[in-house]
């Protein structure tokens, strides 16, 4: 049998460091036992989750048909517009948002992250074909979705990285806000064909750019993040 | 006594269908029911032999049907959750895993809210807290084991806790004792006030820390008879000891009392022999800011506490206090969901700050006479905790003391602080544990 010279306590045979303190196990007389089976099981359980199934057929069920009772409605009965339309989107945005409810791992979470941004574009789309206006679908959304959704996803994928941690999470997140504003303003000028300069989004940028150096210094000083990390429990 | 079981008549056709009210503690954890956290606690027992998973199916099949408190589901009511009578397939035993005590889905499992599962020679028993306490589940965990051992051609008689799965269901076993003994004039304030809380990093979803020390009852009993307190009472102290420390070495910025929150039997003061809930929480604690203590001093401060507040006055105060709250005729026509809005924000804002970690002694756990040769020891596991906190659960049989820590966080601070000051003691401790030990954050 061996003990924990730091604890005191004796340790399972099978055990190769220590629980309590993370000490390893250096006994010449009785070797670290590999072949013998743990005290405790080695495979993992996962919560039984097939009722999900059934409320997604359940949900989906509702939105098809309510998709279908009002496109039938605006065909046959209600003519006066295409009004149809923004329920029927309504239900197809409905059911790509609830995806991640009913299939709920890491995978699906990130696909359904780039569905999200293609239904809301879908339902801009219908909008805009709707009414007509000066080209705002193609100039000011589409490219505003498309880099919002980029944003988001990036952003999914770093929190889901082995090393990720609260403060590489922050420096992604406030470089992405000060990225987004930039394009947002230029966009914003193109549309009304104003000068290409920036304004509002310089200072939003700026901030941006002094919080990612701040925190950047902080993640690269080991020191510095060890302390900040103690400090604030993260 | 009020009556709890209701039948109810559809048609003359059909067969009365029976269910049954929540009793006072079970009523509050559905309420907590989270998609990452269940109140779920397990039992164990490990026996000499290995466990052969067809025998022990059909003593689980032979027995449930003895225990109508636990072949149940639970249902949604317009103002209350019910419990019904289950006679879908199972539970089916499976073998055993990891990361005990996983969430348990009202609707998934069949909808039965208890699991059974085997591993080399232990059994073990995992039961949603809205079904039981320990001491209701412990019956059932015996009984499955001596059904499962007469399979096995051994004879047990059904005494100490074993019933008789060939007479019906006694109708007291299924009584909500609370109602019948709250009867107390004053109702005792439900807040403790604020204790320190553990800090600590959340491990990811699906996983529960476990560290199981085993000692020896007779050197235990020794040392704690050595204070002149119970056993209960010295692990309490110690568990106090380890979680001041604890607070020590946090550094924090300001101190709080350390509390435990200490579930206590009462069948042990009250008479009664339901298998459901029957447990009022009582919670010792230490103030440092009033001055370090020594440990003796924390032995004595506890054995005190203890002897004021476990006795049938201030205990049955505290029961009334649920009760009237349940029966309270206001309360009774608000709809489920405001109820449970309020409960789980009551509950997150008051009832668990009020405590640092859990302590639960299941006590001296006997099994009959024949049975006692083909068992090792038996093993109790508090579940996960609600918070970031540890949970310890005691219980011994024969010469063994088997106390369990489970936790969610990464860190064994709590755990080490405690088994060394048992060593410290004297006491010679054995660890075992369920943990990836060879994982980067250690």
């Amino acid at each position: 049998m061996s003990y924990c010279v730091n604890c005191g306590v004796e340790l399972d045979k099978t055990c190769s460091v220590c629980p309590l303190c993370n000490t390893k196990v250096i006994n010449p007389n009785q070797p670290v036992d590999t072949v013998s089976p743990k005290p405790y099981p080695v495979d993992k359980g996962y919560v039984d989750s097939g009722i999900r199934k059934e409320t997604a057929i359940l949900m989906a069920v509702c939105l098809a048909a309510t998709a279908v009772v009002c496109g039938l409605l605006n065909l046959f009965f209600i003519t006066f517009s295409h009004w149809s339309f923004y329920v029927i989107g309504t239900c197809i945005v409905l059911w790509i948002f609830c995806l991640p409810i009913f299939f709920p791992t890491k995978a699906v979470f990130r696909i359904t992250l780039l569905l999200d941004g293609l239904g809301i574009a879908m339902y801009f789309g219908i909008i805009a074909w709707l009414h007509p206006g000066n080209g705002w679908y193609t100039a000011i959304a589409l490219p505003l979705i498309i880099l919002g959704t980029l944003a988001v996803f990036f952003f999914a994928i770093s929190m889901g990285h082995p090393r990720s941690s609260i403060l590489s999470q922050a420096v992604i997140l406030v470089a992405e806000i000060g990225i987004y504003s930039v394009c947002v303003e230029l966009l914003t000028r193109r549309y009304y064909a104003v000068p290409m300069a920036l304004s509002w989004s310089a200072i939003v940028l700026t901030c941006a750019i002094i919080i990612d150096v701040t925190l950047v210094t902080i993640l690269l000083r080991s020191r510095l993040r060890e302390e900040v990390r103690r400090r604030m429990h993260i | 006594m009020k009556t709890i079981n209701k039948t109810i008549k559809h048609t003359p056709k059909k067969q009365h269908k029976t269910w049954y009210k929540l009793d006072l503690s079970a009523n509050v954890y559905p309420t907590l029911q989270r998609r990452n956290f269940s109140n779920v606690f397990r039992l164990s027992v490990v026996l000499k032999e290995e466990i052969d998973p067809d025998t022990l199916q059909r003593a689980v099949d032979l027995t449930l049907p003895r225990f109508p408190a636990f072949k149940v589901a639970l249902h949604k009511g317009i103002f209350w959750r019910y419990l019904e009578p289950n006679d879908h397939p199972g539970p089916f035993v499976m073998p055993d895993i990891i990361n005990p005590c996983m969430p348990m889905l009202f609707k998934s499992n069949n909808r039965y809210l208890i699991r059974i599962y085997y591993y080399r020679c232990r059994i073990s028993l995992e039961v949603f807290h809205s079904l039981s306490d320990g001491s209701g589940a412990l019956k059932l965990l015996k009984t499955i084991t001596a059904v499962y051992l007469r399979l096995k051609g051994h004879e047990i008689s059904n005494t100490c806790g074993v019933l008789d799965i060939n007479e019906p269901p006694r109708p007291e076993e299924m009584e909500d004792a609370y109602i019948k003994y709250a009867s107390s004039r004053v109702k005792r304030p439900r807040s403790q006030g604020k204790a320190y809380r553990i800090r600590g990093h959340r491990e990811p979803f699906y996983t529960l820390n476990i560290i199981h020390g085993l000692l020896s009852v007779q050197e235990v009993l020794q040392k704690a008879r050595s204070y002149h307190v119970t056993l209960t009472e010295y692990l309490n102290a110690v568990l106090l000891y380890a979680l001041l420390e604890k607070q020590k070495a946090d550094h924090v910025f300001r101190e709080h009392p350390v509390a435990l929150a200490l579930p206590v039997n009462l069948r042990n003061i009250f008479p009664s022999d339901t298998l459901r809930n029957f447990i009022a929480m009582v919670y010792p604690s230490v103030d440092p800011r009033m001055g370090d203590y020594t440990f003796e001093e924390i032995i004595t401060h506890v054995h005190n506490y203890m002897r004021f507040y476990i006795n049938d006055k201030f205990l049955n105060a505290d029961i009334t206090t649920n009760a009237s709250t349940q029966q309270s005729p206001l309360i009774r026509i608000v709809p489920l969901f405001v109820k449970d809005i309020v409960v789980k924000q009551f509950y997150i804002r008051v009832q668990d700050k009020q405590s640092t970690a859990g302590l639960t002694n299941l006590g001296v756990i006997d099994v009959p006479e024949e049975m006692r040769e083909f068992v090792d020891y038996f093993d109790v596991l508090m579940g996960q905790p609600f918070s970031l906190r540890t949970n310890c659960a005691v219980g011994s049989f024969g010469d063994t003391l088997s106390i369990n820590f489970t936790s969610t966080i990464i860190e064994t601070d709590v755990e080490r602080f405690f088994f060394r000051k048992l060593v410290q003691e004297g006491l010679h401790v054995k660890i075992e544990t369920n943990r990836d030990m060879n994982r980067s954050e250690f």
